[in-house]
């Protein structure tokens, strides 16, 4: 019992996972520029800095499993 | 000396009523796991994954953000995301043991937040960056077993990006000192 056919699927899960990945790669290199000067030794600063950096190794591994997906890697 | 009084938001707001219904997304999630059906279970964590995007916005909206709303939302997510992945392998849709890790560490996660709380002597939760970013990737870790999307490649890769988040959280909560504002309350 399916709600739209497999290649509409396929191509729905490929944007929500490979489009949002992508989208979140960008939106967390830039909070990551816009704090390179931030003061390093504020504990804020510092979680800002390990959770934006986390947020791109988990964009990356979105981008990276969408493109296994398709057979790209 | 001017006296200021702390504004009580009551925990039947509209934010915690959204939060809530994420669990009407529980049962569907289930009966469709059971009878196999991979869209319609995809469908239903998309909507339970939405909804704890949506309670925020509400809370900004109606004014009615509280600590017992974050504290609430961070039990929704755990509750929600825990039995969405204990079903996707109990029914072999995902692998076990990444899951059976997942569960510990989310578990042992709730604990370092409880710790957190005693030692900050009240309801309030730590704001981690990167676990918010983790919570995002757990609800679709379980989508990725409904719509059987690259399965092993994210199950393997999740609890090791886990496990260095609740290091450097663990670190924070237990060991660092409590931020001002906390200590002064």
């Amino acid at each position: 019992m399916n709600i739209v056919s497999d290649t509409v699927f396929t191509w729905f899960l490929t944007a929500i996972v490979g489009g949002v990945s992508g989208g979140w790669l960008v939106y967390d290199a830039s909070n990551l520029w816009r704090l390179r000067g931030g003061d390093r030794r504020d504990p804020l600063v510092r979680d800002k800095l390990f959770g934006y950096t986390l947020g791109i190794v988990i964009a990356l591994i979105g981008v990276v499993g969408t493109l296994r997906f398709h057979g790209v890697v | 000396m001017a006296v200021t009084q702390q504004r009580v938001v009551s925990p039947y707001n509209p934010a915690n009523a959204v939060t809530a219904s994420r669990f009407l997304t529980l049962p569907p999630l289930y009966w469709a796991i059971a009878h196999g059906y991979h869209q319609w279970a995809t469908l239903f964590i998309l909507i339970c994954g939405t909804l704890d995007k949506v309670d925020g916005l509400v809370a900004r909206i109606f004014d009615c953000r509280s600590a017992f709303g974050e504290v609430f939302d961070a039990i929704t997510d755990a509750l929600c995301y825990g039995f969405g992945l204990v079903v996707v392998a109990a029914f072999g849709w995902a692998p076990v043991a990444p899951v059976v890790l997942v569960v510990v560490l989310g578990f042992t996660n709730s604990g370092l937040r409880f710790a957190y709380a005693a030692r900050a002597g009240k309801t309030v939760n730590y704001k981690s960056y990167a676990m918010e970013r983790l919570v995002a990737y757990t609800g679709y870790l379980i989508g990725f077993a409904t719509a059987d999307f690259e399965v092993g490649y994210f199950y393997w890769l999740f609890p090791v990006v886990m496990i260095v988040i609740m290091v450097h959280d663990a670190k924070r909560m237990l060991v660092d000192p409590l931020p001002v504002a906390l200590r002064a309350a």
